[in-house]
């Protein structure tokens, strides 16, 4: 913003075109430092190792190993079965959602809009618990029908990863769904086009590349995680697994790494295909987006709000059941009421809950600023330069948590670079954090940006608005719901994420996360389940308190104006 | 966004310079229980009131991966109760500085490094935990063996941690090979796992499984069988007859330390009289002749005599085989 500011005082014409250029540098070069300093170098360390063998030269004798190991195709294919499966129902209950939400007609959608979110802002632990307290062997649903269910394996497992890619793929969907321009509608309504003819001809096409973009974030991220994999799983394994055994089990590095820098290789593949399918996608732009209200249609809206409010409904038991369980006295033996289990003096007790609120709003904010000047620089960018900075700015969520995790120590621990500062540090968190997530605010926002009418920008150019001027005025109102979706976001996963962030807790400064993990690896699961119910009310009362502020603002006259 | 840039920086750099000006505490790595971890902290912080101690609690695993990745410039100065054959192993024994500290000298041979870079005055044990209710539910008999896991009633009823991905599942594979003998040993292994529901990745998930009725018996720690009971699930522990696993829980100091000094301090404190009460207060296992085992150890089905229920465990040969041994049981057993 400060730019944008310089540059409106900025003296005389000369320098319009040239500071112009300047600006639209540095939104790309500053985001591009971020990424280079923040995943590629720590990656580059991990490939480095990767190829590390046991006498301590390079090789490719580690690649060599695991490729002929029985366990590591297993494990492919279960995870490739694992990511396909995941991304087809994420996908299509995504979108359902997401059509649900923005395009239909029917009441309690902020029921909808609350609950969707709750697996992102909800400790991993909570939804293993949630899941096995409903669905286990000695869960309420197989005590209620008297059969034991086995969820431990591959339903399970789909389930858990459901849960927590259905808020992603929503998001992303979402952005794409709620700037399609009214206006387009109502002409098709007046040529007598039916609602399902609508839908085909008008919406499916304008969101083609959102739904692309989703399932290749859903397919990733199924592919790259351990934690469900290890609560309900079963004898499942999958590829995260095998990193965890060769690191955690085996305290061997450079093969944990091997598997860490096979996982790139299904993300960059996927992400080509998106890439050319996309290619043949041409992307519409009205000049002028009208807000859509839907119209009540009985046949649509009906099924669209009972599909909608079933998914609810699965997602508020599976979480509601740890926030009772937190309660009880003793799970499932004693369901007497207590408070005792949110007694917590062990494990640093409560006191890790703050650091890890300002990490994360630190996070939220800086991530979010420097996703929109990149993609506002892409804008001004093409050919292979741009091709690059794309797949670079895709790729961080194919890299498994505890992977990253790892591949900061090793960087940062290091006193060859002044980075080394960062080293045990609040800010080195909230910066994992950020790039660990990176993937899915990037793709979030740049489905917005699609939608952007570029006609827009050139009138403003015409006006002769200067390029930071425009993108403040004009781009950033339009993107707004983007921008404040993956705020939330960033703030919800820095909230609670684990994976990496344990490698980077110290001594003297612990986060939430680790505090639910230390207390349940204590055994005191009850305890982990009270301080996970503390963590999402927190959040909640946060997320509240921001909609608030940002309800009050865009009242105020001057983001009026600018909107 | 530049403003941010130099807020960033900024917090950045007062915060090293916060961490700097407290560089004289000790920073200690351990993996010790939660609770003994605060207890034993603070009697060590009214025992030396002048040594400022930072401890960072992590599971075995994670520990050793954290040790391992930052040996490059090593964080911590003490590594306090850590599972003896995570320590043995080379990359690990190479950062750890030769220390004598007072009392470890009395200390039988095979609870100390040749060379001074560990000893262990404390260990943790293995157990099954048997959910009592789900037993009686499926009309089930007490097992009081691994022979017992075999009987087919048992089947999908067990649960045991993999020994490729948790020290528990290493230390109780390493109990049945080294008690029952090599050949027996896997016999035994391979009778048991057609029975098995799950190799998990946690070494305490068994027996939490367990003791929420989802399985019957969690072939897991006893101190989370010990726990459990106490906070009132219906859980007994069992030990195996023919001898349960155990681990020792080695400590030592790192070489790159710049505080040696207050690092052996502290280390001479876990051997002081006053401290090795306190542990035969919380541990099933502590290695200095004559110590007492707890209260609720004794309470929970701990012989006053542990000895007679461990498995005969050499951990030189644990720690020294290990590699070679969870290769062989991924390839008999890997799921």
């Amino acid at each position: 913003m400060s730019v944008a500011e310089t540059r409106a005082t900025a003296p005389k014409q000369r320098w319009w075109m040239d500071s112009d250029k300047l600006l639209a540098a540095a939104c790309i070069l500053i985001p591009l430092i971020g990424l280079t300093l923040f995943f590629l170098y720590p990656m580059v360390i991990v490939f480095l190792r990767s190829l590390t063998t046991p006498d301590g030269t390079y090789g490719l004798g580690n690649y060599a190993e695991v490729l002929s190991s029985k366990g590591f195709w297993r494990a492919t294919q279960h995870s490739m079965t694992m990511g396909v499966a995941t991304t087809v129902v994420s996908v299509f209950l995504g979108f359902i959602i997401a059509h649900g939400l923005h395009r239909c007609a029917f009441r309690g959608k902020w029921l909808i809009r609350g609950v969707i979110v709750l697996p992102l802002l909800a400790p991993s632990l909570v939804q293993a618990l949630g899941l096995i307290f409903l669905l286990g062997r000695n869960g309420l649903i197989s005590r209620a029908i008297g059969i034991e269910l086995d969820i431990y394996g591959f339903w399970g497992l789909l389930i858990a990863n459901t849960l927590y890619a259905l808020p992603q793929a929503v998001m992303i969907i979402g952005a794409s769904l709620v700037l399609l321009d009214a206006r387009t509608y109502e002409a098709a309504e007046v040529m007598g086009a039916k609602p399902m003819r609508q839908f085909r001809d008008l919406t499916l096409p304008a969101i083609f590349f959102a739904l692309l973009n989703s399932a290749f974030v859903v397919f990733i991220i199924t592919i790259t995680d351990f934690g469900n994999a290890a609560v309900i799983g079963g004898d499942y394994s999958v590829l995260a697994t095998e990193i965890y055994t060769q690191v955690i089990g085996l305290r061997n590095f450079n093969m944990g790494a091997v598997v860490g820098i096979m996982l790139l290789l299904p993300t960059v593949v996927s992400y080509y295909i998106e890439r050319q399918s996309m290619k043949r996608q041409q992307g519409r732009h009205a000049t002028n987006v009208q807000k859509f209200i839907p119209s009540f249609y009985l046949n649509r809206d009906i099924p669209m709000a009972a599909a909608c409010f079933v998914v609810v409904a699965m997602i508020l038991s599976v979480i509601g059941v740890v926030i009772y369980a937190s309660f009880v006295k003793l799970w499932p033996y004693n369901h007497d009421l207590t408070f005792k289990h949110f007694n917590i003096t062990l494990a640093g007790g409560y006191a890790s809950l703050w650091i890890t609120i300002a990490i994360s709003l630190g996070a939220a904010a800086g991530g979010t600023v420097l996703i929109f000047i990149m993609a506002l620089g892409l804008r001004k960018l093409s050919g292979g330069i741009a091709q690059a900075v794309q797949v670079l700015a895709a790729m961080p969520a194919a890299v498994p948590g505890i992977v990253l995790g790892l591949a900061y120590i090793l960087t940062f621990n290091s006193t060859a670079t002044p980075l080394y500062l960062l080293y045990g540090t609040a800010t080195l968190i909230a910066v994992i954090n950020f790039y660990h997530y990176h993937t899915q605010a990037f793709l979030t926002v740049m489905t917005g940006f699609r939608q952007f009418p570029s006609a827009l920008e050139e009138a403003a150019g015409t006006l002769g608005a200067g390029y930071g001027r425009t993108a403040v005025t004009v781009v950033a109102p339009f993107v707004a719901p983007m921008l404040i979706a993956v705020f939330f976001f960033l703030f919800m996963r820095s909230m609670v994420t684990l994976s990496a962030v344990v490698f980077l807790t110290t001594a003297k400064l612990d986060v939430a996360a680790v505090t639910i993990m230390r207390l349940d690896d204590a055994g005191l699961t009850s305890q982990a389940a009270a301080f996970s119910t503390c963590v999402m009310a927190v959040v909640c009362v946060a997320l509240g308190v921001m909609k608030l502020g940002l309800k009050l603002l865009s009242r105020s006259p001057k983001l009026n104006k600018a909107g | 966004m530049y403003k941010n840039t130099i807020k960033l920086t900024a917090s950045a750099v007062a915060l090293c310079a916060a961490s700097s000006a407290f560089a004289d505490s000790l920073t200690v790595y351990t993996a010790l229980e939660e609770e003994e971890v605060a207890i034993y902290l603070d009697a060590a912080k009214a025992a030396m009131p002048d040594l400022e101690i930072d401890v960072l609690r992590l599971s075995t695993g994670k520990l050793g991966a954290r040790l391992l990745a930052e040996a490059g410039n090593p964080q911590a100065d003490v590594i306090w109760g850590w599972a003896v054959t995570a320590m043995m192993d080379p990359q690990v024994l190479e950062l750890m500085a030769p220390v004598k500290i007072a009392g470890t000298e009395a200390l039988a041979p095979q609870f100390r490094d040749t060379e001074d870079r560990w000893f262990a005055q404390i260990g943790y044990m293995g157990a099954f935990c048997v959910n009592t209710a789900r037993l009686e539910d499926k009309g089930l008999t007490m097992p009081t063996s691994w022979a017992d896991l075999e009987a087919p009633e048992f089947k999908g009823e067990v649960l045991m941690p993999d020994p490729n991905e948790s020290g528990t599942g290493y230390l109780h594979v390493n109990a049945v090979l080294q008690g029952m003998g090599v050949e027996k040993g896997w016999a035994q292994l391979e009778a048991v796992d057609p029975n098995m529901a799950q190799y998990t990745s946690s070494g305490s998930k068994p027996c939490k499984s367990a003791r929420t009725g989802e399985y019957t018996v969690g072939i897991s720690l006893a101190f989370t069988a010990m726990q459990s009971i106490e906070e009132g699930y219906p859980l007994a522990m069992v030990f195996p007859s023919e001898g349960v696993g155990y681990e020792l829980e080695a400590s030592g100091i790192l070489s790159s330390s710049d505080q040696q000094e207050e690092a052996k301090k502290f280390l001479d404190w876990t051997m002081s009289p006053d401290a090795i009460e306190l542990f035969s207060q919380y541990k099933a296992l502590v290695t200095v002749a004559g110590a007492k085992p707890s209260e609720t150890a004794v309470k929970a089905g701990l012989p006053s005599d542990i000895s007679t229920v461990l498995a005969p465990v050499d951990f030189v040969e644990s720690a020294g085989r290990q590699n070679e041994i969870k290769a062989e049981w991924r390839e008999k057993f890997g799921r």
